[in-house]
């Protein structure tokens, strides 16, 4: 790669700067959620606060509930996480390694799956959600009762429990994997079940802990589906929609510090995730774009 | 004895693999049931749903009183005298339009010059950092940045220009949430794109050298056409990315506003849908949207096809 062109100081140049671009407004969200009453919101601006104590952070887990919406958080993020990850398995180990009739269809099915845009199934779903049967007082036809699903922390998790994506990636990676390992496995006497659990799962640990990180990062960061059936019950609110629904709540002089304080919390879980595994991460990302 | 085996064998194999075929069948679908359950009830159910609602009247609650309305809320959706033709759907293909642009042209120059320097996989973690915050970071630290007493603002008037209402002034609002979220997207085209410079080999500019040409050379007659397909990917589904995201617009304007000035599709959608219960009207909205991308969809599958035609 040294050999392109003579010393890069035009590339250090643009690198550079654009970094600084990158993480200047992270640096501000860091820097302001230090920033006092008479700090924040002056003229002239200043990016350092006068001291680096912890008062908006206190009143962040007290206003803003922190506690509650990290628990919601984890909960669905993790059942997500955990689900995607089993069923992404299953499905993908049937594609790649099984044969049966409608196999291909399937597959193409899967990859249709894809191309349909969220936005397009988000009213559909939702009413689904709220006329679900047996659920919140509903009857067996999904009417009457007050609000079917929206009304636990379910209906933020089952709308994501499988992803074709996932199954996608799943059945790219098992393709590779030897057959004469699986042949194996039977000859030994280990029937479907056992052979995916025992010889196909732990061969998956690369492209389990790439299909793992993205969802996680995806699902701590949903946005406008908890935001939706939280409307109605501020129970379900998880970091971001609770951090952004309950500023008006805050006091008037410091409400941006303190919810800057709130968001450096709900970042850093991922941002250290994200950094641990972030070779992972890039190498999902690539897989997906570049076939 | 041991013909004998072998010549048993023979004869009972194409029952036993009709068994066993038969058996590898039933274990599939067993091993897909959970997914192929989802599939039906989250994603074919719901878009059946979505299109018989795009063609109906409807109150909510009561899946009776739904009536057939044709394409009557298409013609209300699409009329020129409503707000979604114009400004929403403009609106929208302006903040698709340039968000790609800019991204794509950032990340372009920012992959090129990250594939000379050492260091890469730092410097691809620091572009991809926005990716991974959430967008009601993005938006509130960003929506601080753009005030009067921001940080942007700060600059500007150290350069010695006048302070600009980015939210606030109509003019500059859509612009203004355009560059957040082209800067939110940077990270992830830059991840692809170093992947595709890497598969260029080296000995293309090795023999480029010998000829005399220059990096701007290389760059223009080597790079950028090897690079295409990697770029075609990047520009589409920025693209179609683009034309549906609407969670940064919710978290830096709240409304669309000023006065619709950044309402883009799939938002007025949502606030059609949510907060007047308007269902028809909204799933109209939504369908014309999904058109749009379904179009720009199957071309990059013709482009795609037509691509592996002249390859192979």
């Amino acid at each position: 790669m040294k050999r392109r062109g003579k010393f890069p100081w035009f590339a250090y140049l643009v690198v550079i700067l654009g970094g600084v671009a990158m993480v200047m407004p992270f640096l501000d969200m860091v820097m302001s959620s230090f920033k006092g009453p008479g700090e924040y919101g002056v003229i002239p601006y200043k990016l350092l606060p006068e001291s680096f104590n912890l008062d908006n952070y206190r009143d962040a887990f007290s206003q803003l509930e922190l506690g509650r919406l990290f628990r919601n958080s984890v909960i669905v993020t993790v059942s997500v996480t955990i689900s995607v990850l089993i069923t992404s398995s299953m499905a993908g180990y049937a594609l790649a390694k099984l044969r049966f009739r409608g196999r291909a269809v399937i597959f193409r099915f899967i990859l249709a799956t894809m191309m349909l845009p969220p936005f397009l199934l988000l009213i559909p779903t939702f009413l689904i959600m709220l006329n679900w049967p047996l659920a919140g007082g509903n009857d067996i036809l999904g009417r009457g009762g007050d609000g079917g699903l929206t009304t636990s922390l379910i209906s933020l998790i089952l709308p994501f429990t499988v992803s074709g994506f996932g199954i996608f990636l799943m059945r790219q990676f098992m393709v590779s994997l030897p057959d004469e390992m699986l042949e194996a496995a039977k000859i030994d006497g280990a029937n479907q079940w056992q052979t995916w659990r025992l010889i196909v799962l732990p061969q998956t640990k690369p492209v389990a802990i790439t299909l793992g990180l993205i969802t996680f990062i995806g699902t701590w960061n949903e946005y406008i589906w908890t935001l939706l059936i939280s409307s109605s019950d501020p129970d379900l609110q998880t970091l971001p929609v609770g951090i952004q629904l309950l500023q008006s709540f805050l006091d008037p002089d410091r409400t941006m510090p303190i919810v800057m304080a709130g968001l450096v919390i709900s970042t850093l879980p991922v941002l250290v995730v994200f950094l641990l595994f972030q070779k992972y991460y890039v190498r999902g990302v690539v897989l997906s774009g570049l076939k | 004895m041991t013909t004998a085996v072998s010549r048993v064998g023979a004869v009972a194999a194409p029952a036993r693999r009709v068994g066993k075929l038969h058996r590898e069948g039933l274990a599939a679908y067993l091993f897909l049931s959970p997914a192929l359950l989802f599939f039906c009830v989250f994603l074919i159910l719901p878009f059946l749903f979505a299109i018989v609602l795009a063609f109906s009247d409807w109150g909510g609650f009561d899946l009776s009183t739904l009536k057939w309305a044709g394409f009557s809320n298409f013609g209300d959706v699409l009329s020129f005298d409503g707000t979604f033709v114009k400004p929403i759907l403009v609106n929208t293909l302006l903040f698709a339009f340039g968000s790609v642009f800019l991204a794509t042209f950032g990340s372009v120059l920012v992959a090129y010059c990250i594939d000379r320097l050492s260091f890469q996989g730092f410097w691809r973690v620091l572009y991809f950092l926005p990716v991974v915050a959430t967008v009601v970071a993005i938006g509130n630290v960003w929506k601080m940045m753009y005030q009067p007493a921001g940080l942007i603002n700060a600059v500007l008037n150290k350069l010695g220009v006048n302070s600009v209402g980015f939210l606030s002034d109509s003019s500059y609002a859509l612009p203004s949430v355009t560059v957040v979220h082209a800067w939110a997207s940077i990270g992830g085209a830059v991840l692809i794109l170093t992947a595709g410079l890497k598969a260029i080999p080296e000995m293309y500019y090795e023999a480029a050298e010998v000829d005399g040409a220059n990096s701007w050379h290389m760059f223009w007659s080597i790079t950028l056409p090897l690079l295409r397909p990697a770029l075609l990917f990047v520009l589409i589904t920025q693209f179609i990315g683009g034309l549906q995201s609407f969670a940064l617009i919710i978290v830096m304007t709240g409304d669309g506003g000023p006065v619709n000035a950044t309402n883009v599709a799939a938002f007025e959608m949502y606030q059609r849908a949510f907060k007047f219960g308007a269902w028809g009207t909204a799933s109209a909205m939504a369908m014309v949207l999904f058109v749009i991308i379904l179009a720009i969809t199957l071309l990059q599958l013709w482009i795609a096809r037509r691509r592996g035609e002249e390859t192979s």
